[in-house]
């Protein structure tokens, strides 16, 4: 077969065909990047030289991938966020606690810190609607305007971004929301409400549940018009997040997640699929097996990370039984027990097996399940990279 | 049965209805010890068992340690004096690093629904502060948590950190948390892995028994 742009190579497995081979994704997205501290050692062995990495994501402290990088791994997605946020930057916007943290809050009043020493990234201490609250609390909230900030209005950049990546560098084109907000109506439901609060509200008070994921909602759907309105009509990838699934069972119940979530999940997704025909890119950690129909029925198109490591959630078995309906974006390395701790060699038979398992019949983006950790070694790295290039052929 | 619906409303996390049910049995003569021991504690095993099979999940586990919560409230002030045989002292932490509890949390809360003392030293815990919470606390379990890949590490230190102080075969070490296995555990010389917290209160009775 002739050898395809990146971006056809990535449409052609977005639609269930074969390509030339497996397309790779290395920063396309915010779960498909890497820690900064994998990527500062990255680069020399690469052969690169060294600069200031920008952040793809601040809480994550994941990394923005330069074009050289993108150019010698062979990634061949590009996301439209464009970030100029560097360390320095990230030690403006935060406060230094006396307990030896760095910390700050988001848009959404979301209370985050990071270990100054030795810390990998930033966790959540403040939940600004945990304890006992009511309706009237809710509306008085100072819920974020995310049109306040002039980097998030600024779509003619974003637009020319994006066509650049389509037709000068020829890769396909992945948008999320940024910061805290990538997160989904759940996710950020249980960020604000505090865990326990919020898992409990889910059974026993679903109608505050309901209004507080609704909103959140409301709130993303708002920014995805704008964006949309702006770049729907070039962009291949839309991304949405919801992270439903622990190591080896669903954080919540099936039922809770049809009562509750799911219609939010819904109106969501059809909104956006109304407004774009880029695919929708789902993101969910962990044990998630019995509710992939679900999210099929959702309109989920593409599912993140795959966590082959979960219970149910063997490659295998999962292409058989959803490779039909879903395009599968990640899986490509258990990173739980083999990417950071296997040699090489683990890495490279790890890579072989699920190259094997995901690739008949398209359907299948290769990137690690979720971000390259700051410990993984390089060597695995390029382990990997150079197993794709040599067994990821159609 | 009041001690019928008494476990029913724990299991089912009804907290209101457990507490009535509790006082229409204390009000019945039914001894507080007696109530602890032989209706709270099993019916948080079987919450338990019911998420470890995969039955309850995390929102119905937190309803019920939350009714069990709200019936200890009622019987601690009836149990002051009263020898308890408490199950044992555990301190539990998320190793350094490490800033997720929701999980730690939930260990906390079904050791507590077991019967055990709980100290709870939070999260990003160092090996030095274990240490110190052994000397304090002397706790039969020290109980670590570890949520990602990257403090993985951290727990081997903790026990590094127990045996340099002379500690360590004082207490029994259990680990926890979705990247960790029970090869895992015994590769660092931990001496029990609980898979969930559902059956962390299952896995710390074998431990001292």
């Amino acid at each position: 077969m002739a050898i395809m742009t990146s971006r056809d190579r990535v449409l052609a497995s977005l639609d269930h065909r074969e390509p030339d081979r497996v397309p790779l994704d290395l920063g396309g997205t915010e779960n498909t990047s890497i820690h900064m501290k994998a990527y500062r050692r990255l680069r020399p062995r690469l052969g690169l030289a060294e600069i200031e990495p920008a952040y793809l994501d601040f809480v994550q402290q994941i990394a923005l991938i330069d074009d050289d990088v993108a150019e010698a791994i062979g990634s061949d997605v590009r996301s439209a966020s464009e970030s100029e946020l560097r360390w320095a930057d990230i030690e403006e916007m935060t406060t230094r606690t006396d307990d030896g943290y760095l910390a700050f809050h988001d848009e959404w009043g979301i209370g985050w810190r990071m270990p100054v020493d030795s810390g990998w990234y930033f966790d959540m201490f403040e939940h600004p609607l945990s304890g006992i609250i009511s309706a009237g609390d809710l509306d008085a909230y100072p819920w974020p305007d995310l049109f306040a900030s002039s980097v998030l209005l600024d779509f003619g950049n974003l637009r020319k971004r994006i066509t650049d990546i389509a037709g000068r560098e020829q890769r396909a084109v992945a948008l999320s929301q940024i910061g805290v907000t990538a997160g989904g109506p759940l996710e950020l439901f249980t960020w604000l409400r505090g865990f326990e609060d919020a898992y409990i509200d889910l059974i026993a008070d679903p109608l505050l549940a309901d209004r507080i994921i609704g909103r959140v909602a409301d709130i993303k759907m708002a920014y995805w018009e704008k964006l949309l309105d702006a770049v729907g009509d070039v962009v291949d990838v839309v991304i949405e997040s919801d992270d439903l699934g622990g190591q080896d069972q669903p954080l919540i119940s099936p039922d809770t997640y049809r009562r509750v979530v799911k219609p939010h999940h819904k109106r969501l997704y059809d909104f956006i699929h109304q407004r774009t025909r880029a695919k929708i890119f789902f993101h969910s950690c962990g044990a998630i097996r019995s509710m992939i129909p679900d999210l099929i029925e959702v309109g989920v198109d593409i599912l993140n990370p795959l966590q082959v490591s979960a219970a149910g959630m063997d490659s295998a078995e999962v292409k058989r039984d959803f490779g039909r309906d879903l395009v599968f974006w990640g899986g490509g390395v258990d990173t739980q027990h083999v990417l950071g701790s296997g040699s090489p060699r683990d890495v490279r038979e790890d890579v072989r097996r699920r190259l094997g398992d995901l690739m008949p019949g398209g359907g299948f983006v290769f990137a690690t399940v979720h971000n390259i950790q700051g410990n993984v070694p390089e060597e695995n790295l390029i382990a990997m990279w150079e197993t794709v290039r040599e067994y990821g052929k159609y | 049965m009041a001690l019928e619906v008494l476990a029913d409303c724990i299991i089912t996390g009804d907290g209101p209805g457990a507490q009535i049910a509790l006082r229409d049995a204390l009000a019945a003569g039914a001894k507080p010890l007696t109530l602890l021991q032989d209706t709270l504690i099993p019916a948080m095993g079987v919450v338990g068992e019911k998420f470890g099979k995969g039955e309850y999940f995390i929102p119905e586990m937190l309803l019920a340690a939350r009714a069990m919560k709200g019936c200890m409230a009622i019987l601690e002030p009836l149990l002051v004096g009263i020898e308890t045989g408490s199950a044992g002292i555990v301190i539990v932490g998320s190793v350094k690093g490490d800033l997720h509890d929701i999980g730690k949390n939930i260990v906390v809360m079904m050791l507590k629904g077991a019967g055990f003392t709980v100290h709870d030293l939070g999260v990003d815990v160092s090996p030095e502060r274990f240490v110190a919470a052994v000397q304090e606390y002397h706790p039969q379990i020290v109980g670590l948590s570890c949520l990602i890949t990257t403090t993985m590490p951290m727990m081997a230190e903790v026990i590094h950190a127990l045996e340099s102080a002379g500690v360590r075969d004082q207490v029994k070490v259990m680990v926890g948390g979705a990247p960790v296995s029970q090869e895992y555990a015994e590769r660092i010389g931990a001496d029990a892995f609980a898979p969930n917290a559902g059956v962390a209160a299952v896995a710390a009775r074998d431990l001292l028994s």
